[in-house]
């Protein structure tokens, strides 16, 4: 009701415009970042669809495609299993050390620093039926004799086991981040209620944990059905395919079929979106679940006890540590023939490795483009951030840009991978073979790790700094510069550091969108893996570490600390 | 400018328990007043502060300041908060953790483009109005909850905006404190003449600042008067509760007499009640005594009825005592009088008169609607 029919103010259309410019930027911004992770699985639909969607029909009544769905159901939930029950038991483990063990609460992190194609290939070296280091060791035991075996690491038990190892991370840090968030008074509550500490974990902590826990599990389901590198590099030679690698075979067979492999990957196209509404659906606005939970955490009553370092160091030595002493053998070793000879040992391909041909190149690719992506993503996961941070006033914008952002999260690379092949080799903008289609699709993969980890340092750093600024009579732009930026600085570092790992490791779809001419270490470690050059293959592996540890320094260093990787 | 207007304004939350948090609230504010917004919690005073602030965005209403329109929602009018030109001052202070003292104070110069000197000087100015210089290049951090509030203060003030909000600025400090920090305001407001509006959920606080209080309840303006009316005509038996008038006792006539809850009350209340038969009375604690049942002592006029003690805590130079007669229960803070004498007796199950004069009584008709403020009650038969 305007019942005083006062003069409009001069400033008015000024404001007016201001409004519109600033709904015109919205749009636009949504609309990139849609460009970069729908469009191209609209794409690839579209492909699929294409000439009455015999695309799909073909893929589906191939020889061997239910094989290759059982695989990738079998891969996906035993890895799950095995993930669930080791990284709840680490978890568990990591919270009953003895104070002055407690550093060991890293070790069960480490799988997600070190390269998946590095560990992978360690395991190989370890578990190859004939030559296997410990293969052989285990021969030498009185009840296993033979000349292969005891293991075949080339085998879907044994692929569904590594992945479940390296997917018991993911499940830890969701359990482990969970205790943090936790009321301290609670688990006391219930420790003085005369519960034994066993007790309080799967009575009180887990079932409080039980949101987070079943998001955790899907994810780490989508994971496990969409997992490329153990698959790729295990199952060729028994020809035991997943979903991924039958996309990626699709793209490979001369011609090329895109539309084959993007009804392959169908399936775990819907599988993803489903988990990405059902964690809409169980976490609600998960915005309010990122805040830093106060006083949180365990602290120790009891005494730590040893045999839960005993579990966490196990781990580590069968995640991290035997795989990386396997490559570091082959790589001082002139062929991998699994003999174990100290006297014989060379550096000889250590000496060669920056000479060999596209190593070096390989290296500063991924080091410069993973730079350039994250340099790319940071802002616009802070934009993307700061709008969803503003709900309520986006009502429409926030979750579609909620959705957006979160898709590459729950949408396997490869799947990516195959979509920016079809859309950057094709117009409008043909970017294929152009060191830019990898940017990008660095900078696809990374969004959601952006935006969430921003997300939730701005949640911690809650409204009251930068309201007070606005109401000091500054303007969006400079409370952004001069408040919330250096407010947010050691979360920009971890976000970068740990993106920056993330990235030189990258291996799914930077096979896929690759040029012949354009490699990274994780492309040119595969196609020295596949002409059988293991000492350098191994070398490259431990340079790919080497690398990623740095940047897991810097991420020490610029201040993110280990709770950059919690902050996930 | 800085007499601010708000019209109609109503704001609510959505989520999953929607909330009206402002109901068609009116409110005038006039120019250099220091307007005081009181009520329990959730009553809508901050959700009114940041409307005020431009925080937070009305469904409807509109607001302005001076000649200017800040806000109108029918018209879209939204001028954002930085354009508004105010000072606020945070229950949580909101200091800048990465600034200095004297740089979290010069940032609403710096916003302004207040030149360099100019600004210096002002600064100065502020930091030593409120006690703060020797503090100017430490960071927040490292200073007390006390010299927070302070800083939070300056920076406030520092830019000498028209309009100066507080949202409950004192709540986070201990109580010395907060008496000296309230003092103080109180000083600067007097000095420099700034509009306020001051939100607070403390009575105390709010008495002692407010040129004028409007008291809210779920959004809406209960009663928007001067501290000393609202201290003694609380327009409704709400504000009276909220203004310490903790005690609500219910007389009723029949059988020729006054009755409080089946007892029988000695004394009159014919001239209140103006031929109704209940009349409802509040009264503070400290205007309820009690005697030895037996002894004389209630003053003239003075209503009397027996009671039974509950509990009974000592506080120094008097007595907390909590009694009941019928189902009512009532609290009494009374002289504690001597060692050994008989308030220092008093326990539970202990019989006792308590007594009221009715000029320390307001009282409500059946619609809530204030008869007869403290100090004004006429024709109790004296
Ligand atoms: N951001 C919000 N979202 C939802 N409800 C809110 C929000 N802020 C305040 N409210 C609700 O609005 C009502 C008034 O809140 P508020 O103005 O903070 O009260 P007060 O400051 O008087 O304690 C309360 O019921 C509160 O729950
Ligand atoms: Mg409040």
């Amino acid at each position: 009701m305007a019942t005083q029919a006062a003069p409009r103010p001069a400033a008015l259309p000024w404001l007016r415009l201001d409004r519109l410019l600033t709904r015109l930027g919205l749009i636009a911004f949504i609309c990139a970042i849609g460009y970069l992770t729908i469009v191209p699985l609209i794409r690839l639909q579209y492909l699929a669809l294409k000439n009455g969607a015999h695309s799909y029909s073909d893929a589906y009544t191939r020889t061997g495609w239910w094989q290759t769905v059982r695989w990738t159901v079998e891969l996906g939930l035993g890895s799950l299993a095995i993930a669930l029950v080791v990284g709840t038991g680490l978890a568990w483990a990591a919270h009953s050390l003895p104070p002055r063990l407690s550093l060991l609460r890293v070790i069960p992190i480490l799988p997600i620093v070190i390269p998946a194609v590095s560990s992978v290939l360690g395991w190989a070296f370890l578990l190859s039926p004939h030559p296997g280091y410990l293969n052989q060791l285990l021969r030498l035991l009185p009840w296993w004799h033979g000349f292969d075996g005891p293991f075949d690491i080339y085998t879907v038990p044994w692929i569904i086991i590594i992945t479940g190892l390296a997917l018991a991370s993911f499940i830890y840090l969701f359990v482990s981040s969970g205790f943090e968030n936790i009321n301290g008074e609670l688990i006391e509550a219930a420790q003085v209620g005369g519960s034994s500490r066993a007790g309080v974990f799967f009575r009180v902590v887990l079932p409080l944990l039980r949101p987070s826990l079943v998001y955790g599990a899907g994810v780490a389901l989508l994971l496990g059905l969409g997992q490329f590198t153990a698959p790729l590099l295990l199952g060729r030679s028994r020809i035991i395919s997943v979903l991924t690698t039958d996309m990626f075979f699709a793209t490979q067979q001369i011609p090329p079929d895109y539309g084959l492999a993007a009804a392959i990957g169908s399936p775990l196209l819907v599988f993803g979106i489903f988990i990405l509404f059902m964690n809409r659906v169980l976490l609600g606005d998960n915005t309010r679940f990122i805040t830093h939970g106060g006083k949180g955490g365990f602290r120790q009553s009891a005494p730590g006890s040893k045999s839960a370092a005993a579990v966490i160091v196990l781990y580590g030595l069968l995640s991290t540590v035997l795989p990386i002493l396997a490559l570091v053998f082959v790589s001082l070793s002139r062929f991998w023939t699994g003999d174990v000879h100290f006297n014989r040992l060379t550096l000889g391909t250590w000496r060669t490795v920056t000479t060999q041909s596209g190593v070096m190149p390989a290296i500063w690719n991924s080091v410069w483009l993973s730079l350039a992506a994250v340099a790319i993503t940071l802002p616009v996961g802070f934009i993307a951030a700061t709008l969803l941070r503003k709900r309520r006033e986006h009502r429409i914008a926030a979750p579609v840009l909620d959705f957006i952002v979160a898709m590459p999260l729950s949408i396997p690379a490869v799947i990516f991978g195959v979509g920016f092949l079809m859309t950057y080799t094709a117009r409008p903008l043909v970017l294929y073979g152009t060191r830019w289609v990898l940017i990008l699709v660095y900078v696809t993969l990374m969004i959601p790790f952006s935006t969430r980890m921003q997300l939730g340092a701005m949640a911690a750093l809650g409204d009251a700094y930068t309201e007070a600024s606005r109401a000091s009579g500054a303007g969006p732009l400079r409370t952004n510069f001069q408040i919330v930026m250096p407010l947010l600085r050691p979360a920009f570092g971890g976000a970068a550091a740990l993106m920056f790992v993330l990235l030189t490791h990258e291996f799914a779809a930077s096979l896929l969108v690759r040029a012949p001419t354009i490699n990274v270490m994780g492309t040119i470690l595969y196609d020295y893996y596949e002409n059988g050059i293991y000492p350098l293959v191994a070398c490259i592996s431990l340079i790919m570490v080497g690398v990623t540890t740095a940047g897991v320094v810097a991420a020490m260093v610029l201040g993110g600390g280990s709770d950059a990787f919690k902050r996930l | 400018m800085a007499n601010v207007r708000i019209r109609s304004l109503t704001k609510r939350f959505g989520g999953k328990t929607p909330t009206t948090a402002i109901d068609d609230l009116d409110l005038a504010i006039e120019e250099g007043e220091f307007l005081v917004l009181l009520g329990p919690s959730g009553c809508g005073k901050t959700t009114t502060l940041r409307c005020i602030a431009g925080l937070e965005t009305a469904e409807e209403g509109a607001i302005s300041f001076g000649e200017r329109a800040v806000f109108d929602a029918s018209r879209s009018i939204n001028v954002p908060p930085n354009k508004r030109n105010i000072g606020m001052v945070f229950q949580s202070y909101a200091l800048w953790p990465h600034m200095t003292v004297r740089k979290n104070i010069g940032y609403p110069l710096r916003t302004r483009r207040v030149k360099r000197d100019q600004a210096a000087q002002w600064i100065d100015d502020v930091a030593a109005l409120v006690d703060t210089t020797p503090l100017l290049d430490r960071y927040p951090a490292q200073l007390s909850g006390g010299q927070q509030q302070r800083i939070a203060l300056a920076r406030g003030l520092v830019a000498r905006p028209e309009l100066v909000l507080f949202d409950e600025p004192l709540s986070n400090l201990d109580a010395r404190l907060r008496d000296q920090v309230r003092t103080e305001i109180h000083e600067l407001h007097g000095r420099l003449g700034f509009t306020a509006v001051y939100v607070t959920h403390d009575q105390v606080e709010a008495l002692a600042l407010g040129d004028r209080l409007a008291i809210m309840r779920s959004g809406a303006l209960e009663q928007l008067a001067p501290p000393d009316v609202i201290f003694e005509e609380p327009a409704t038996e709400y504000v009276a509760g909220f203004i310490g008038m903790g005690n609500r006792l219910v007389f009723e006539r029949h059988d020729g007499a006054w009755w409080l809850d089946g007892e029988r009350v000695d004394g009159d209340l014919d001239g209140i009640a103006a031929g109704s038969t209940t009349v409802v009375a509040r009264t503070r604690p400290e205007d309820l005594d009690l005697l030895e049942p037996g002894r004389d002592g209630a003053g003239p006029g003075a209503l009397a009825f027996p009671v039974t003690v509950l509990d009974a805590a000592f506080g120094g130079r008097h007595l907390d005592v909590a009694v009941t007669t019928g189902t009512t229960r009532l609290l009494g803070r009374i002289d504690a009088g001597e060692r050994g004498g008989w308030p220092r007796t008093l326990e539970r199950e202990r019989h006792a008169v308590a007594t009221v004069k009715p000029r320390d009584l307001a009282f409500y008709d059946g619609d809530d609607r204030l008869v007869s403020g403290v100090g004004r009650a006429v024709g109790a038969g004296v």
